[in-house]
């Protein structure tokens, strides 16, 4: 059973088409990339699964089930945590807040407050300060932290690298190779080839909104990776 | 001199409980809701037709649920619709929804002056100094401190409280955590309603009803709002208690422009802090 999957799926923002017949799917326990340079569509595939973008045709399924309307906070209870794009720090919580706002879909499982700041100690730090007031870095370990806290059967970063010091980057890839481990399922978004190739498994190319290569990171050099993800 | 400053904390505590309904609405939808005056009314209204057969408590508890029906209904048929379309738009709906309500309570009730009077249990006075003055008035005040608190204590130390607080800066990251902000949003605008019916019941014993009385209150709890930062609570109290010490002073001391020295105190606090008193630019 996938935990994600789309089939031949379409997707727009109002009459600006961006997605054409994207397949894909997730399953349980794996780490799948999706790789491909800035425009190619790749926001907007995370955008669709949560209702933000338009699904104009095919068809979306969380954990088998078929989803006829698609919405955030349905996507959330159905057991897919995104770490956003930007990372959406929530202004005006303290990191423990934005924290709880994490659990609002009461899923039962390993992640709770205590588990989090245990994975990212600077978190347990700062609990009670502001989470917009932290370093980039930091704020990503939070909008990882908080998309743990609901449990999620799949975890989904967008860019997670995006803006962050190479040193930062590389702590941040260690945590997610310990959830790797962990047998957290991934989905990654990223153009760090340094931090898809540590993590995942499997990789979908995006090109004009298309899949237009997929297959096992094993046989993928950092060369070839490389072409895939560069600006 | 202390009588003109409770006199000034009445009216405040009024002004609080309706403006800071229009907060929660805009804090949610986003949308300026110009018939917020007229929900006041209504309160006003409700709780005096129910206070006539339960009562003056019954009425009080009738005007708070029917307001917040009314909310929830508002909600999902003009407020929800209304929250991505132009301002001007929602300018003239909302405020077309006031004259519904005005023409309402006009062909109901008619365009007399209606006194409600204050419940016996708090109809005496109290001395303050060498003075006497209603407990009715106190009651007032003290009500919206408990609205105040009421509140603070909810949105900070509840989890849908939380909720509401994350959702009025980023609703969609909020919904991307698994909160049904749709949902929370008609109960929040409820809220909003039932307070402006709250207020207009409250208020009902202190000055006449008619059908006019939401428009003239509409403006200065938007000054409020506008003066004490859009979307903020903190911000709306402070503004909420400055202007009735304002507009009570000024009714006292400077008759011929009181009218004016709330909006002159808004245009002084825009100038200073465009963003309002406690809201810090974004």
């Amino acid at each position: 059973m996938s935990l994600l999957e789309l089939e031949s799926v379409d997707a727009a923002y109002g009459k600006a088409k961006v997605l054409h017949g994207v397949s894909l799917k997730v399953e349980k326990g794996e780490r799948v990339a999706i790789l491909g340079r800035n425009g190619v569509g790749k926001t907007t595939l995370v955008n669709t699964c949560i209702g933000v973008a338009r699904l104009n045709g095919g068809q979306v399924s969380f954990g088998g089930k078929k989803v006829s309307t698609i919405r955030a906070f349905t996507a959330a209870r159905s057991g897919l945590a995104i770490v956003p794009q930007g990372r959406r720090i929530v202004p005006g919580l303290t990191v423990r807040e934005n924290l709880i706002l994490g659990s609002a879909p009461n899923r039962s499982g390993p992640w709770n407050q205590e588990a989090v700041f245990n994975l990212f100690p600077i978190l347990r730090e700062r609990a009670d300060t502001l989470g917009t007031a932290m370093s980039g870095g930091q704020q990503q370990m939070l909008a990882i932290g908080r998309a743990l806290m609901a449990n999620p059967d799949l975890l989904i970063l967008d860019e997670p690298s995006e803006g962050l010091a190479p040193v930062v980057v590389d702590e941040l890839g260690d945590a997610l190779v310990r959830l790797a481990q962990n047998g957290t399922s991934i989905l990654l978004i990223e153009q760090n080839f340094g931090l898809v190739h540590k993590i995942s498994e499997r990789y979908y190319v995006l090109s004009k909104g298309s899949v237009v290569e997929q297959g096992s990171m094993r046989g993928l050099s950092l060369e070839s990776l490389k072409k895939h993800v560069s600006v | 001199m202390i009588i003109q400053v409770l006199n000034g904390l009445v009216y405040g505590g009024m002004l609080y409980i309706l403006s800071v309904g229009l907060v929660l609405l805009f804090g949610l939808r986003r949308v300026v809701n110009f018939a917020h005056g007229g929900l006041f009314m209504l309160g006003a209204y409700a709780g005096y037709a129910a206070s006539m057969q339960f009562g003056f408590w019954g009425g009080v508890v009738f005007s708070v649920v029917a307001l917040a029906v009314l909310g929830a209904l508002l909600d999902r048929l003009v407020f929800r619709p209304l929250q991505n379309v132009d301002h001007m738009i929602t300018v003239l709906v909302t405020y077309g929804l006031l004259l519904v309500f005005e023409d309402f309570v006009h062909t109901v009730w008619g365009a007399d002056l209606i006194s409600v009077r204050v419940p016996a249990l708090l109809a005496g006075t109290i001395g303050i100094g060498d003075t006497q003055f209603p407990v009715y008035r106190l009651v007032v005040i003290a009500v919206a401190i408990a609205v105040a608190l009421g509140l603070s204590a909810w949105l900070h130390f509840s989890r849908a409280g939380l909720y509401v607080r994350a959702s009025s800066v980023d609703s969609l990251t909020t919904a991307m955590q698994g909160v049904d902000t749709e949902r929370l949003s008609i109960g929040v605008v409820a809220l909003g309603t039932a307070l402006a019916g709250l207020s207009g019941v409250v208020a009902a014993p202190l000055i006449a009803l008619s059908p006019s009385m939401g428009s003239s209150i509409l403006i200065e709890s938007f000054i409020v709002v506008v003066t004490g930062g859009l979307g903020s609570f903190v911000g709306a109290f402070i503004a909420a208690i400055v202007i009735g010490q304002v507009h009570n002073f000024g009714v006292v001391y400077l008759p011929n422009v009181s009218s004016m020295l709330p909006l002159l105190l808004m245009v002084g606090v825009l100038i200073w802090r465009p963003t309002g008193l406690a809201r810090t630019q974004s």
